[in-house]
């Protein structure tokens, strides 16, 4: 049935204008429920102060992403067995590279308004997104399905990116990556926005995006692609100009 | 002359929808959240944009609002909507004894469905159970949850409203005449005390619709019922998938993204901050989704949580309706400046905000129509881009 | 504060040489400027070597004896390392910058370094055996 595990869960908190600390919880857990869990708990049963963003529980809506032991996560659909032990420890912070609100919950405005800035789409239809089990007589054009695009705009990406670390004006993994979903040939005026120094041309191939992304964008293959859509753009003006 | 003010407690479905309302009639909004937008039941929704198909046999109130209301949402907030229609299958000899009643239950509330072959159902599905006896396509869809409330939340902000997430309602401040006349609050990100003072106070806290109330010493007959969802790889279905029977458990599977969402059951609880999830509910949806889609069975799960809809129609459980209501504290007890919506369904937030934003007018003698009909939302990032 | 509030600084660039919480891809990224900057002190080195040299065969004989001794032998060693791999790993870069590989570079990335081992191994041995 369901076991039950001793862990202490190591939350940063920081209310406005303190420096971040950690408060530790000792708590029971089920290793098969999920790290948002043992936080909602600490929230509801331990310490009614703390604040962290939290809606869909279902890695839908991108709001609950947070560092757990170091490593940039969903908290969702983290099982706590697979980032700790019993009598183990659970580090909970914010993401990085975001203002902190407050204790878990950061202020991703800087990400919504670069979004915005390329015209990410957050509907397209299905024939540009990626199916998951096609069925093998179905034509996608013919049934003209509207997808939700698969980046979920959680900021794990921005947070786990070196380059973003040091740099508030790099646009970052998931403004390129939708940049790239829309592609130049759609909108051609990103090109004097994702083609600068602090666009495509800031990512210096970590490939930590990729690695923490939980929902399939791949946003370092999408940098390095829009790179070449970038420089088969510049090629061609130069032989359109001769 | 100065705005009225309005202070709306609860940043789910309901509070920004009002608050997009009332700033569209000229109100001074103050929204207030102890957590962020759609913290509570809101942002766990199931995320079926009902065709009211569903209802159209038992609760033919709530069907057609459905109905009335996808389209309009259609309309308004397609950033937020996969509009790829639903289906309703019927697997085994007690689904098509239904058939009838759903049939003439979607006539009678204007619902469009087309009934086709099984053939034709597994052409366009291929996942769903190759044993089921018919189907019929409806207008159902997805909609992203936190991403519809942001829609509303944008457009409220860009007509004035302001946003004050963190930010919790530890009593309600009543004058000498037993009216509410705003809200004693606490900014929990800043541990900041401070009061909002406002002409009316419209409790939009959903479940929690009963704690707000009795800080006025009223009493709101809300039924807590919660209901688990949980979330399986890969998306196996590229539309809303629905049994053919009469509503119960884990009924409806719904694609979201890369996976499916099988929802749901129905029970009450008295604590309401947290619902743990429970393994026997989560068993009920492994099998049912299964009987659904075969597929479910060896899927790996990708979540599963608990949601607490906020029922106040009478009767138990399943039994109840799923309409909204809204009560003028004046009425109910004698408490003016208080106002409560409560109980509904996702897909009808707007329909909700109309009512109550009505109630709010008639209250202040203000005469101001509602207009959300006919206002496209702005895109959800817009929230976290207009300033506070 | 002096984190800024958790955002992006300038200042924190020690936070590229952190590798808790990375991934194979942050290692290499690690990997690439430590040896980046190895190499640059290298550099630094050599060319003051080479301002000594100019002084004519004493200084030059001088020198030499100095570099015959193991422990300079290793930091030359080093300085083969650091090129090999910030090498070998360029041209992974190089690559996945130009969209070959992308989904690979994991991979790439290992395969390179056991290269790298190699020719470190084999440079070691033949620099030891000459010395």
């Amino acid at each position: 049935m369901s076991q039950k595990w001793n862990i202490t869960l190591k939350v940063s908190r920081q209310k406005a204008g303190e420096t971040p600390h950690f408060d530790e919880y000792k708590m029971e857990v089920d290793p098969d429920e999920y790290v948002l869990d043992a936080v909602e708990r600490v929230w509801a049963f331990m310490d009614r102060s703390l604040c962290y963003r939290h809606a869909c529980h279902h890695s839908t809506c991108g709001a609950c992403g947070m560092r757990v032991n170091d490593v940039e996560k969903l908290t969702c659909i983290t099982f706590i067995r697979d980032v700790t032990h019993n009598a183990g420890t659970l580090k909970v912070e914010p993401l990085r590279n975001f203002p902190v609100i407050s204790d878990l919950a950061v202020d991703m405005g800087s990400l919504y308004s670069r979004l915005e800035e390329i015209g990410a789409r957050s509907v397209l239809p299905a024939t540009e997104a990626e199916i998951e089990n096609p069925p093998s007589k179905w034509d996608p054009a013919d049934q003209q399905y509207i997808r939700l695009a698969d980046c979920l705009e959680c900021g794990l990406c921005i947070s786990a990116c070196p380059s973003a670390a040091t740099s508030s004006d790099y646009l970052g993994p998931a403004v390129l990556a939708g940049a790239q979903a829309n592609g130049l040939k759609r909108n051609p005026e990103l090109l004097e926005i994702v083609d600068t120094e602090d666009g495509v041309w800031r990512c210096h191939s970590a490939f930590e995006c990729t690695a923490v992304c939980p929902s399939f964008v791949d946003p370092a293959r999408r940098i390095m692609n829009l790179r070449s859509q970038i420089i088969k753009e510049r090629f061609g003006n130069l032989f359109r100009k001769a | 002359m100065s705005k009225p003010q309005a202070i709306i407690v609860g940043a789910g479905f309901t509070g920004t929808a009002t608050a997009h309302d009332l700033a569209l009639r000229g109100f001074d909004v103050t929204v207030i959240d102890r957590g962020d937008i759609c913290n509570g039941t809101s942002g766990r929704t199931h995320g079926l944009l009902h065709c009211g198909g569903r209802y159209a046999v038992k609760d033919q109130e709530s069907a057609i609002e459905c109905i009335d209301e996808n389209i309009l949402l259609r309309k308004i907030a397609p950033m937020a909507i996969e509009p790829n229609g639903g289906m309703f299958i019927a697997l085994n000899e007690s689904d098509m004894q239904y058939r009838e009643d759903f049939i003439s239950g979607c006539q009678a509330c204007h619902i469009p469905i087309d009934e086709i072959t099984p053939q034709q159902a597994l052409a366009l599905e291929p996942n769903i159970n190759p044993k089921l006896l018919t189907a019929f396509l409806v207008p159902d869809g997805t909609f992203d949850p936190l991403r519809l409330a942001l829609s509303f939340a944008a457009s409220a902000k860009k007509n004035g409203a302001r946003f004050r997430t963190f930010t919790e309602a530890k009593s309600l401040i009543m004058n000498g005449k037993g009216a509410v006349s705003g809200v004693n609050v606490v900014n929990r990100a800043t541990n900041q005390k401070y009061e909002l003072r406002a002409d009316i106070v419209v409790n939009a806290t959903g479940a929690w619709a009963g704690e707000i109330a009795e800080m006025a010493g009223s009493i709101v007959q809300v039924k807590p019922t919660p209901g688990v969802m949980v979330a399986y790889e890969p998306r196996f279905v590229q539309r809303a998938l629905n049994r053919l029977n009469k509503p119960g458990d884990g009924d409806i599977v719904l694609p979201q993204r890369r996976m499916v969402v099988v929802g749901t059951t129905s029970f009450e609880v008295n604590e309401l901050d947290y619902v743990p999830v429970l393994e026997e509910h989560v068993k009920i949806m492994l099998e049912r989704g299964a009987e659904l889609i075969p597929g479910i069975k060896h899927a790996k799960m990708r979540g599963k949580y608990m949601a607490t809809r906020p029922l106040i129609g009478g009767g138990m459980g399943r039994g109840s309706a799923r309409t909204f209501k809204c009560f003028d504290h004046k009425e109910t007890d004698n408490v003016e400046g208080l106002v409560t919506i409560t109980g509904g369904k996702a897909t009808t937030l707007r329909a909700m905000a109309e009512k109550t934003a009505d109630v709010v007018c008639e209250k202040l003698g203000i005469h101001s129509a509602c207009v959300t009909k006919d206002v496209p939302l702005l895109s959800y990032r817009q929230y976290y881009v207009l300033p506070n | 504060m002096d984190n800024n509030n958790n955002q992006p600084t300038p200042g924190k660039f020690w936070t590229w040489f952190n590798p808790i919480g990375r991934q194979t891809g942050g290692w290499a990224f690690i990997l690439n400027r430590i040896t980046a900057l190895g190499l640059l002190f290298y550099l630094s080195l050599h060319l003051i070597v080479l301002g000594q040299l100019a002084k004519g065969p004493a200084g030059y004989d001088g020198f030499v004896a100095l570099m015959r001794n193991p422990i300079s032998i290793i930091g030359e060693l080093l300085v083969v390392a650091a090129g090999i791999i910030h090498g070998l790993n360029g041209i992974r870069i190089f690559l996945t910058t130009f969209g070959i590989g992308v989904t690979l570079q994991k991979q790439l990335f290992y395969t390179l370094m056991a290269l790298a081992l190699i020719i470190i191994l084999v440079f070691g041995l033949r620099m030891f055996t000459a010395a």
